[in-house]
């Protein structure tokens, strides 16, 4: 049987979800019997192939342009796309921001913090991706197949959704396998 | 109260005709997802998420609120239903911050759970997120707003059971907000620290400073057992995660408290400030110094065998039974360190529940015997019973803290009204401590109808005198003082006087303070949470003090072997 392909990218994130990926321990071996990978941030090829690929992975939460770009750009060369991640299902942690003001979380972030050097300045390079006003979660920008929440979500859950999209069936998280934590 | 025939889920039973779709899925087995629903206040329907489709009903009912009827036919499972309730959680997770990852209830949450159980992997609506202040005023509990549901269980366990209507709400839809008086700082307000909102609170509104992030419910053990505070004796149920007791719950199960606690039960053993006594200390020169436990129990004995019969042995509230029991074998006078209820009681804490008239005699029962003070409360709030204070002092009473529930306040001069008044009640209860005791057994005697608790201070304090120890300690001289306190805090000053005035002193104490001030050597003693036996309280009621936690220091039984040989 042909291999499903998979292609994987991360937006406002901490990593950890791919770490969990990376977490299946020998469960990795089996996925990858059915599973093709074929570019992730984890991985030397780093974008989705223009050709398409079946199943896309979106971790993170969308909070700028760029990220933006990255994440539409997955929604057209997949078939499937999963949001992975309470950042990514829920907007998650990155959210803390949306409390603030944009020019006030950046002030902060590189003017104001203690570990900040004086005579710091917010950097504005038109090649920096802008911030949003608000963090949004990726369904807010494209439309999501499967939604995976955890943080990060356990390994056995990820091999489950792959195994399952890979068998063709539609996976169902039920109660013993979603974590929101 | 005739039955009715109702079919839930396709169960059939027969159930009482004055009850909720709610309780009589209950008695049919079948389980309704609740969620501002508890089971020892009245239900409301705020929350929605037990919603089930009745049929001939034009739309879904709330289970907790909706009346039974005779051959009701309830569907709790149904597609409409489950589908409602994922709504309501849609709605519920989009007002505030329910972002589980940095929540200290999560793993222990009734919401999350509710999110699980009905497999919500994602939220269908935009969130607002409003940005509430934290209020962090009280010493014990934090209030986050952003993580309350607006259940309002807080609002009503505050005034159905504890009766201090403490808290509130404020504003409407989703502007409202739990308050606190007119709208005040929770530490400026009437809150008066029972910890029943925070034991209650079905989310991370309301966070523990001592166990928050500690244990969720698969990581913690919960052991039943007693508060030996006051003779209230109150059920506690104790948190305990490796070997470590990190929060006090009330037990719902339990009498005379039926889930509630006071500050002092729940809060102040896991905020001890003192210092333990892990090893035996003696004085060497005027300092404290630790010493082996044979080497503390052989001078101690030393001293004991020296006093021969002329020992007064004192022991707290918080000795039980079984240490009491041994301690009657030692040689000398027993004393209990606190007073003794001087009268009779002719009433049960329970009959506060039934009480049309309380007449608080010359005590504060918002400082002493607090549980017994809610029922007062919640009395006066809940049953339209009137509550009376008798007593001297300029502010009417030593019972200050009850006078905004009260209807008038005599002094002893006066009493006579209040005798008046009592009179013409169905069920007149007088409350007393040592204090007022004889006042109030006086006053009770010329009412028909009146009944009388008379309370002391002192956890076991009917236990130990079922042990031997008769009489309360009154300064009687003796060549050795044997003080058993366990972890008692408030010490009278009078006590520490008096044992300072002569004689030596040897003090089985789980903290130093304020022993180290007159004791000539201190003991090493467990605290409740560490050692079993039993407890009797007020009423009499013989209850199990149960240990959650192990400890390898030698047990009080241990330790009194090695002193009376």
């Amino acid at each position: 049987m042909a291999k499903i392909t998979l292609c994987t990218d991360w937006l406002d994130v901490c990593s950890g979800c791919h770490m969990s990926l990376l977490d299946m321990d020998e469960l990795l071996v089996a996925v990858l019997e059915k599973v093709q990978l074929l570019s992730s941030p984890i991985t030397d090829l780093k974008h989705p192939p223009e050709e398409g690929v079946d199943i896309g992975i979106l971790t993170g939460a969308v909070s700028n342009d760029h990220q933006e770009h990255v994440a539409r750009r997955m929604r057209e060369r997949c078939r499937i796309l999963i949001s992975m991640g309470d950042c990514a299902v829920f907007g998650g942690i990155c959210t803390m921001r949306n409390f603030f003001d944009t020019e006030e979380v950046l002030r902060y972030s590189y003017v104001e913090t203690d570990s900040t050097a004086p005579g710091q300045q917010v950097p504005r390079s038109p090649e920096i991706a802008k911030l949003f006003p608000k963090v949004k979660s990726v369904r807010d920008i494209v439309k999501v197949d499967v939604h995976l929440p955890g943080c990060p979500p356990p390994a056995h859950v990820i091999a489950y959704v792959l195994t399952e999209l890979a068998a063709g069936r539609e996976p169902k998280l039920t109660e013993d396998l979603l974590t929101y934590d | 109260m005739p039955n009715v025939r109702v079919t839930i889920d396709g169960v059939e039973a027969a159930v009482p005709a004055n009850i909720t779709v709610l309780e009589a899925a209950k008695i049919a087995g079948v389980e309704i997802p609740t969620l501002c629903d508890h089971p020892a206040i009245e239900p409301i329907g705020a929350c929605r998420i037990c919603l089930v489709e009745i049929e001939k009903q034009r739309t879904l009912q709330p289970a907790c609120t909706f009346p039974v009827f005779e051959g009701m036919v309830a569907h709790t499972r149904s597609e409409k239903a489950v589908e409602a309730r994922q709504f309501i959680l849609n709605l519920l997770f989009s007002e505030r911050n329910h972002f589980c990852m940095f929540c200290q209830m999560s793993g222990s949450c009734e919401l999350q759970d509710l999110a699980y159980e009905y497999e919500l992997d994602h939220w269908q609506f935009d969130r607002p997120m409003p940005k509430f202040a934290v209020d962090a005023s009280r010493v014990f509990f934090v209030m986050d707003h952003n993580r309350c549901i607006l259940c309002r269980r807080c609002i009503r366990v505050c005034d159905e059971l504890v009766g201090n209507g403490t808290l509130g709400l404020k504003n409407r839809g989703a502007e409202s907000m739990i308050t606190a008086d007119l709208d005040v700082p929770f530490g400026e307000s009437s809150c008066v620290s029972c910890g029943t909102c925070l034991q209650v609170c079905p989310t991370g509104a309301l966070m523990d400073r001592a166990s928050a992030y500690m244990g969720a419910t698969a990581e913690i053990q919960r052991v039943k057992s007693r508060c030996m505070a006051c003779p209230i004796g109150c059920g506690v149920e104790l948190i305990v995660r490796d070997n470590r007791v990190i929060r006090v719950e009330g037990d719902w199960d339990a009498e005379p408290n039926k889930g509630l606690l006071c500050e002092i039960g729940r809060f102040h053993p896991l905020h001890e400030m003192r210092n333990r006594v892990h090893k035996p200390l003696v004085r060497v020169n005027g300092e404290w110094t630790a010493v082996a436990l044979d080497e503390a129990l052989a001078l101690a004995a030393e001293e004991l065998a020296k006093a021969g019969d002329d020992v007064a042995t004192i022991a707290s509230g918080f000795v039980t039974v079984e240490e009491g029991q041994q301690l009657a074998q030692s040689p000398g006078l027993k004393y209990l360190m606190h007073p003794t209820a001087e009268q009779a009681s002719t009433a049960q804490l329970a009959d506060l529940d039934d009480a049309d008239l309380f007449i608080v005699v010359d005590t504060d029962m918002a400082e002493d015997y607090q549980v017994a003070g809610f029922a007062i409360k919640r009395g006066v709030r809940q049953r339209g019973a009137r509550l009376l204070l008798v007593g001297e002092g300029e502010d009417g009473a030593a019972a200050g803290g009850l006078a905004e529930w009260a209807m008038r306040r005599y002094s002893a001069a006066e009493a006579a009204s209040a005798v008046a008044i009592a009179g013409e009640a169905q069920m007149p209860v007088f409350v007393a401590g040592p204090e007022g005791a004889a006042l109030a057994a006086k006053l009770a005697g010329q009412v028909a109808k009146a009944k009388l608790l008379s309370l002391a201070p002192g956890g076991n304090g009917r236990g130990l005198q079922q042990a031997g120890f008769l009489q309360a300690f009154a300064g009687e001289k003796a060549a050795l003082y044997h003080v058993v306190a366990g972890e008692l805090a408030n010490v009278a000053p009078e006590l520490l006087q008096q044992l300072a005035q002569g004689g030596k002193v040897i003090v089985m104490a789980s903290f130093r303070e304020p022993w180290d001030e007159v004791a000539d050597i201190i003991l090493p003693m467990p605290t409740t949470f560490e050692k079993s036996g039993t407890t009797v309280n007020a009423d009499g009621q013989v209850a199990q003090v149960v240990a959650g936690v192990k400890t390898r220091a030698a047990t009080t039984a241990e330790i009194i072997a090695g002193l009376v040989k």
